[in-house]
């Protein structure tokens, strides 16, 4: 019983509801601006945090995190920007909803399934902390490998009109990732002597000229397409609607949640798997990528089911699993605690302090939202001709802030047109972004595997872990192949009336 | 005319103001905000201690803005410090290992590491802990390298080229051993496969791994400094117990000191010297050192000059003998 006034002692301040509450919005609106990532928020409140108590430290940060995580979606569904990289997903079918006047539906879908699995990723941060903890210590190298070969069969499902396409535009997304430093011998690879390329790519102008450029582009080139009267107005999501996507929505969440428990993964790779899990399962799967709304709610409830999942190794191991909970476990050190074990046997209460403000932080996000929906939804009605510079603005400014880097701004433009040229030659963008982002993560998983098992293959099955995810892989890949054929076999005798131009790539 | 005169007016104003400019800046600095670079992304030991710096500078020497600039090991942010330009002498940078290592990797690198500088402070230091799993059979250094001479070991990192990756390599080539580096992206990721036992050793950063060694989750074999560490205590330096295993020159330790390019004026690195001093003086300074493991550094000027020249000479030799690059 004393524990537990403690503990309400520590977490019942008003400075505590006050950082949640204003981390929670900073997050959503520097998530939703392009360029803007909930991570530099993080880091650049980080020395505001030094003179706070140490829960409300942490809660302003992890506050910052978790709007920034939906945040992200906003400009995604609006204008075809990501906010984040984890939104790239969400943008999939938000943006077509916004194009057939349904952006409010859409928004406030991904603010439910954002919510949602919220709740469900911090219900399993503080039951199943230690037992996560010992799944993501089991997740070595070759465990690592398979996950991401699974994860990589997932490009057919997101490739669009044509799987063939879908497999040449991850490629070239791995060529592009491979540019820079040899992660086993520090040689340098496709740089050409150029100075900027010599670590890699960086991911964040890839992401915004690859979405955001290529609306622009088309915008000036066919300057007489009508302006698509959106939005604000647009009817709001039904209960019927959200209780359609629940069980996508949990099942989102727990991908979320075994992905963000596991260190290095990361929110983009969840909403995909989510994302791609829900159109396999959905009878309207033939809708997906044209306005579904349990796309959005598939690829948001992937990506913040990561966000309390992440907090699993940090607290438990005291390992960060990506740079936000590095900086978070850096606020952790400057008030002298440092997370993993050793911090739940001294500092229980302050633990479960957190844990409760972590829990509001997620009813927060739902007020907060709710509020900016309404004012972000306006961003909708705002004619092109005057919306499209704004945010080319924003992208230049976004491409620059991350490394503070001119060249950036350059690559940016460039992604722009390869984007462009992608949407023009009927290549989807999508299979390209993941090929980019799974590509190196194959590569150096392949490699350290073979390190550490001294060049012998039988490490790569060496346990439950890794035949699970073998069998998913080939389970995936039967069922992708399957169907790829079902779809030819049923497009073939009335190929002429349905097909598009680019589906069937018999004449190619 | 009135063109041409109005142009002639501008020229003398700026042939008048450049000298001001200049005279103003020797005499009183700082007079603008001082930049301080973080060349790493945000969340490293780098960049929460030089938060930390920059708010401490600040009580001192006003607003000191921190800004992250990663990229290629650091080298990204030191190539553009080196460049000098506007502002410059307001621009100070955190450098670490990754400045003495960087030129090891990148052979077209833009700058010198050692002439190119102004040498303000050492800060910190932190040693490497040569550490194994709590499942590994090995209990001291001798009897790990007497295994590794039979059975081929693996060590981790985080990441080719980071002073835990040359630390491993410089323990190769004084034992004479065969041991396998497995990078990884970041402390973060490697550790993992250090607690599970997937890789052998480890000569990790300390406060990466302080908390497992505590809670009995990996064995501390020995420390990199030359002496012993008081978060560590009963755990020996490697130059110590391993000196009969060719170890006796072993120290590896992370440093971290502020740097800025040779434009920037005497006065000020004297300005920002006698600010260091203060800071590293301050109670929360030392206990937030105490926290993350290290200990305060004390070189400063051409002192930290020759340690950080030293620190090269050992990385080229190590590189040399790994046959890195």
């Amino acid at each position: 019983m004393e524990g537990v006034s403690e503990v309400l002692n520590l977490f019942l301040s008003l400075d505590n509801f006050m950082a949640i509450g204003i981390g929670v919005l900073i997050g959503v609106v520097v998530g939703a601006i392009p360029g803007l990532t909930a991570t530099m928020a993080v880091a650049l409140a980080l020395p505001f945090t030094f003179s706070l108590e140490p829960v409300t430290a942490i809660l302003l940060l992890v506050g910052i995190y978790k709007g920034g995580m939906y945040g992200g979606s906003i400009t995604a569904i609006l204008i075809h920007t990501p906010g984040s990289p984890a939104a790239a997903c969400t943008l999939l079918d938000g943006y077509p909803l916004t194009l057939q006047g349904k952006a409010k539906k859409a928004l406030q879908m991904a603010l439910y399934a954002s919510c949602i699995a919220d709740v469900l990723s911090n219900l399993a941060l503080i039951l199943f902390a230690s037992y996560l903890a010992k799944i993501a210590l089991n997740f070595g190298p070759p465990e690592f490998f398979w996950l991401i070969c699974f994860s990589l069969t997932i490009i057919v499902s997101i490739a669009g009109e044509s799987a063939i396409k879908g497999l040449i535009a991850a490629s070239l997304g791995v060529i592009v990732a491979s540019i820079g430093m040899d992660v086993v011998y520090g040689s340098q690879r496709l740089t050409f002597d150029n100075y900027n390329l010599m670590d890699r790519v960086s991911f964040v102008p890839l992401l915004i000229g690859l979405f955001a450029v290529p609306e622009v582009i088309d915008f000036y080139l066919k300057k007489a397409a009508p302006h698509v009267r959106a939005a604000s107005s647009g009817l709001g999501l039904t209960l019927k609607e959200l209780r359609a996507s629940l069980k996508t929505i949990v099942r989102g969440s727990l991908i979320g949640v075994i992905i963000g428990a596991i260190p290095g993964t990361g929110a983009t790779a969840a909403s995909f798997i989510s994302y791609s899990e829900a159109k396999r399962r959905s009878p309207n799967r033939q809708n997906f990528g044209k306005g579904e709304l349990e796309g959005v709610a598939a690829a948001e409830s992937g990506n913040n089911g990561v966000a309390g999942a992440t907090l699993i190794p940090l607290l438990s191991l005291g390992i960060p699993g990506d740079v936000i909970t590095a900086i978070i476990l850096g606020a952790f050190m400057i008030h002298g605690l440092t997370p993993g074990p050793v911090l739940f046997q001294e500092n229980l209460t302050l633990i479960y302090a957190l844990f409760c403000g972590i829990m509001l932080s997620s009813a927060v996000l739902l007020f907060v939202g709710h509020g900016v929906i309404r004012y972000f939804s306006l961003v909708a009605d705002i004619p092109k001709a005057i919306l499209l510079p704004i945010v080319l603005m924003f992208c230049v400014y976004g491409a620059f802030a991350v490394n503070n880097s001119v060249f950036d701004i350059g690559l940016m433009l460039f992604f722009g047109v390869v984007g462009y040229l992608f949407n023009r030659t009927g290549f989807a963008t999508a299979p390209f972004l993941l090929g980019f982002i799974l590509g190196p993560m194959f590569e150096d998983n392949l490699r350290r595997t073979l390190l550490i098992g001294r060049g012998d293959p039988a490490i790569f099955f060496r346990g439950p872990i890794t035949w699970l995810f073998v069998a998913l892989t080939a389970l995936s890949l039967f069922f992708a192949v399957r169907r790829y054929w079902q779809e030819r076999i049923a497009a073939r005798p009335d190929a002429a009336p349905r097909a598009h131009p680019g589906t069937g790539d018999s004449g190619r | 005319m009135p063109l041409t005169l109005k142009r002639a007016l501008r020229v003398l104003l700026l042939g008048a103001a450049l000298p001001l400019v200049s005279t103003v800046h020797a005499a009183d600095w700082p007079t603008d905000t001082v930049r301080l670079i973080v060349p790493y992304a945000p969340g490293g030991t780098t960049d929460v201690l030089s938060r930390k710096v920059a708010d401490l500078l600040q009580q001192q020497i006003g607003t000191v803005v921190v800004e992250n600039r990663p990229g290629a090991g650091s080298t990204m942010a030191t190539g553009q410090l080196a460049r000098g330009g506007r502002g410059s002498d307001h621009t100070i940078l955190m450098a670490s290992p990754g400045h003495t290592i960087g030129p090891v990797l990148y052979d077209n690198l833009p700058y010198d590491p050692v002439k190119d500088f102004r040498f303000i402070r050492n800060v910190i230091e932190i040693p490497n802990v040569m550490v194994v799993p709590a499942s590994s059979p090995y209990d001291s250094v001798q009897a790990f390298v007497e295994a590794a001479k039979t059975k081929e070991m693996t060590f981790s990192s985080s990441g080719v080229g980071s002073s835990i990756h040359m630390s491993g390599e410089l323990f190769k080539t004084m034992t004479g051993t065969q041991m396998t580096h497995v990078p990884f992206r970041g402390s973060g990721e490697a550790l993992p496969a250090l607690l599970s036992g997937d890789v052998d050793v480890s000569f990790d950063n300390m406060p990466a791994v302080l908390s497992h060694i505590k809670s009995g989750k990996l064995k501390a074999l020995a420390v990199t400094s030359r002496e012993p560490s008081p978060y560590l205590p009963g755990v020996e330096p490697l130059s110590k117990i391993g000196a009969d295993l060719g170890l006796g020159d072993f120290v590896t330790t992370a440093w971290f000191g502020l740097i800025a390019d040779d434009s920037m004026p005497e006065e000020a690195v004297e300005t920002l010297q006698a600010a260091l001093d203060k800071v590293m003086e301050d109670q929360s300074f030392k206990d937030f050192i105490a926290q993350i493991g290290g200990e305060a550094a004390s070189q400063e000027g051409d002192d930290f000059r020759d340690y950080v020249a030293q620190d090269v000479q050992r990385w080229q030799h190590v590189a040399g003998q790994a046959e890195l690059q």
